[in-house]
């Protein structure tokens, strides 16, 4: 081949081969085609950047040169393998990582499961009802019952007696500690109440202030002040102030004690915003009156009784009984 | 009028003035106002024995009449007054500690006779007490008279209402029912009397000085045909002050029961202060100064004035709130707040008949109710730490025997069940009400029962009278003590026996009449203070 004189353009190409001349042909400035998994990867450590979740735009700005339609399928995917958690704010969506065990869990569960589940997690310490969670989730009765009684199973939720309504459940999680509410405070275990553990208590407060209320009356005769407060290790429930004012204020409804309110300095035990609650043993007013002691004010069947008729004062049984004492 | 009421007065007419009179008097209650006219024809007995019943019941303050309009008269009975018959034991019993046997007697006789002179009053008291002598002593009308003019002093007895003095007018016919009239201040004045004398027995023994007596008695006879020197002037008990003073000894053992006997003693005194100064109906008392009462206090307690005035202030301060202090002149003005006290007395009675009936943990509920006025069914079992299936099942024993209502509160204007709010509330006035009712029944069951035990051994009754008259009559005329014994074994054993019960029972009922009619008055005291006020 003779030398010629190098002409840019046309002649370089002509004397390309001919599979070589093909290729260039066809390629384009086309930009790198990421791979599906490494669009995952990206978001992924994108939301550990920013745990409190990275709205589209973030992502966007990221990988500028990813379609739109790619970042959607792989957020989707994210989402169904539920490593992302789908989150609305006023700027629009956002996408947070959501926790890893978790994310094990509710593997094998479906997007409704996961809403149910969300609704009850938000009840928080309360829990929820069935009905609510129906409302929330817009999902019918039958769903809604699948959905508790498989959760239930895999332990992630738990029904708790309610104290107030005994025939209403609510839901929480399985490690949530219910709420006093719900239980009914230290007076309930097992959601029954503790009667005779107030009765208890009842009777030990008030000896208590009656003894008080003797050493009083050796001394001097000042009114007496109490206040009490204890454990009861019985029950490993450790008893509030509050709770100890509740015994006591049943003591006042039983007419036993009464109390008064004091101004105290801030800072003296017991004392609230200034006032103290003082509790004093007293002994009622008057003797049981008279009517009481006949037969009559007790008696079942007053209305009924009327001279010649079949309960009648000649012929009463309660009265002849008593008359033998 | 309720019924229990009407059973109760035709049941003490019988027993205190028979049946006649029990009829009058009940017809006169259930009809009203009548003239003479109408009480004959509807009750049907004779006109004469119509105007002797009338008689005894005006006699005894049970009836009053009225000149009406028209010129004819009209009488009407005082159903109150009536049931206050139930109460003659508790007034007697109360002269007798104040004033010992004297006084005791005086009342008695003033009671039972409605209105009296105070010398015939003091001429029969004194026969009494002499003939509880013993031989050879009298009592002297002097000491009676004494204990008269110191009843009225305290004001237990007041002078009746007098015919006014009218001069004079011949063409006027008189009027055929006078208008009794009594001025104010003479009510408790006692006329001066010259009262000498001593007690007279009934029987002599002696029958020696029996002619010796004869005759002396119609000497005596004769001097007493004239007119006593107070005619006209009668006397009758003054029930109110009786009934102020049972209030007032409530309030004292309330206090005791509360506090200590020191704080009782104050009341006490604070109450005797206030006795003639204070009207029955008042609110409270006049306001004492400590120092006012701190010379008042009985002579035994010997309690410094700082003491005495710690005293006043925590009596003050109690949440009782029986004593209330109104100013600080003269080292501190006290009253003592007689309607707030009685309110508390009835309260403490509603609870205590609520305790007895249904049980403490009702009690517990009544009381929280009662602190708290209105209360949901939910709040109760929170309040009163009663378990649920418990508490309802004793609020709606006691809302079916009217102790408890419910409010009804609706949220919506179709006062829908289930959107309504239900509040459990005591009503304390519908309450006392109710069981004041309930006494009057009670104390009618009771006499019932008295007198059906008392006809059931009727037989027996007479049979040891008759026995006893024969004992008696054969121990006058000095008969054997083996005839003696003879009369007393006709009534066997076993008969005996069957007295000794039927007396137990007796008395047994009549102590508990006495005492249901402790309640009538803290019931009745408390629902006129709350009549009263406007």
């Amino acid at each position: 081949m003779s030398p010629r004189p190098w002409r840019a353009g046309a002649g370089l190409l002509a004397r390309l081969p001919v599979w070589a001349r093909c290729a260039m042909a066809e390629v384009k400035v086309k930009p790198e085609v990421p791979d599906p998994m490494d669009i995952e990867n990206r978001i992924i450590e994108l939301c550990h950047q920013f745990p409190h979740g990275i709205t589209d735009q973030v992502i966007q700005n990221d990988m500028p040169h990813m379609e739109a339609q790619q970042r959607a399928m792989a957020i989707n995917r994210l989402l169904s393998m539920g490593q992302l958690d789908l989150l609305r704010s006023n700027a629009g969506l956002l996408y947070r990582i959501k926790e890893s065990q978790n994310a094990s869990k509710m593997k094998g569960s479906d997007n409704q499961e996961k809403l149910v589940y969300q609704i009850i997690e938000d009840a928080g310490n309360k829990g929820i009802w069935s009905r609510d969670i129906r409302y929330k989730s817009n999902l019918p009765l039958t769903e809604i019952n699948k959905i508790l009684k498989n959760l239930e199973s895999k332990k992630l939720i738990k029904a708790v007696k309610s104290v107030a309504a005994s025939k209403k459940k609510v839901y929480m999680l399985y490690n949530l500690q219910p709420d006093r509410s719900v239980t009914g405070g230290a007076w309930y275990s097992d959601q029954d109440f503790e009667s005779e553990f107030v009765e208890v208590l009842n009777q030990q407060c008030f000896k208590f202030l009656q003894s008080k209320a003797e050493a009083a009356r050796e001394s001097k005769q000042n009114p007496m002040i109490q206040r009490n407060s204890s454990f009861a290790s019985s029950h490993e429930v450790e008893l509030s102030m509050e709770d100890i004012e509740t015994i006591l204020n049943t003591l006042i409804y039983d007419g036993k004690v009464e109390m008064t309110i004091i101004a105290a300095k801030e800072g003296t035990v017991g004392s609230v915003d200034g006032q103290m609650k003082l509790y004093r043993a007293v002994s009622p007013l008057i003797q049981p009156t008279g009517l009481v002691r006949t037969p009559c004010g007790l008696c079942p069947v007053f209305d009924d009784c009327h001279e010649g008729g079949e309960i009648s004062p000649s012929n009463c049984i309660y009265m002849t009984e008593w008359l033998e004492f | 009028m309720t019924q229990a009421e009407i059973k109760l007065c035709s049941l003490l007419l019988q027993e205190h003035f028979g049946e006649i009179v029990e009829k009058i008097g009940t017809y006169l209650i259930r009809t009203g106002i009548q003239p003479l006219r109408m009480i004959v024809n509807d009750t049907g007995l004779l006109l004469d024995q119509v105007k002797k019943a009338l008689c005894v019941l005006i006699q005894h303050n049970l009836v009053t009449y009225q000149l009406q309009k028209r010129g004819f008269v009209e009488y009407e009975a005082q159903c109150k007054r009536i049931l206050r018959i139930l109460r003659y034991p508790r007034y007697i019993y109360t002269a007798k500690t104040l004033y010992n046997d004297t006084g005791e007697l005086i009342v008695e006789e003033l009671l039972l006779n409605g209105k009296m002179t105070m010398s015939a009053v003091v001429r029969k008291v004194a026969d009494r007490l002499t003939e509880t002598m013993e031989d050879g002593k009298t009592m002297d009308y002097a000491d009676v008279s004494n204990t008269f003019v110191r009843l009225a002093d305290t004001h237990f007895v007041q002078r009746c209402p007098l015919v006014p003095e009218i001069p004079e007018s011949p063409d006027a016919p008189p009027p055929p029912a006078p208008t009794l009239v009594i001025n104010e201040k003479d009510m408790y004045v006692v006329p001066r009397l010259n009262l000498v004398g001593k007690g007279k027995r009934r029987r002599s023994c002696d029958e020696e000085d029996n002619g010796e007596h004869k005759a002396k008695k119609q000497k005596q006879d004769g001097e007493s045909s004239e007119p006593p020197p107070d005619d006209g002037i009668y006397w009758q008990v003054n029930i109110d002050r009786f009934h102020q003073h049972f209030r007032d000894q409530g309030i004292v053992s309330a206090v005791a029961n509360r506090m200590d006997q020191t704080s009782s003693e104050i009341v006490r005194t604070m109450l005797r202060m206030s006795e003639v100064t204070t009207s029955s109906g008042a609110p409270y008392t006049q306001p004492l100064s400590s120092n006012e009462i701190f010379r008042s206090l009985p002579a035994g307690y010997n309690i410094v004035k700082q003491v005495l005035d710690q005293y006043l202030t925590l009596l003050a301060d109690d949440p009782l709130e029986f004593v209330g202090k109104s100013g600080d002149s003269g080292g501190g003005m006290y009253t003592v707040n007689l309607h707030k006290a009685l309110a508390s007395l009835a309260t403490a009675t509603l609870e205590s008949i609520v305790e007895e009936r249904f049980g403490s943990r009702c009690a517990r509920i009544f009381r929280l109710l009662l602190r708290k006025k209105h209360l949901e069914q939910k709040q109760v079992e929170d309040f009163a730490m009663i378990p649920a299936k418990e508490a309802k099942d004793m609020l709606y024993k006691m809302l079916s025997e009217n102790f408890v209502s419910l409010q009804e509160i609706p949220k919506t204007p179709d006062h829908a069940p289930s959107r309504t709010f239900y509040l459990y509330t005591v009503n304390i006035p519908s309450s006392a009400r109710m069981l004041l009712h309930r006494c009057y029944k009670s104390v009618a069951n009771l006499m019932e029962r008295r007198q059906y035990e008392t006809k059931e051994n009727k037989r027996l009754l007479e049979k040891s009278q008759r026995v006893e008259a024969i004992l008696a009559s054969m121990q006058a005329t000095g008969a054997e003590d083996t005839q003696l014994q003879e009369i007393e074994e006709m009534i066997t054993a076993p008969e005996r026996q069957q007295l000794e019960t039927l007396k137990r029972n007796v008395n047994k009922i009549d102590a508990s009449e006495n005492q249901v009619d402790e309640t009538i008055f803290v019931l009745e005291s408390f629902i006129e203070s709350t009549v009263r006020r406007p």
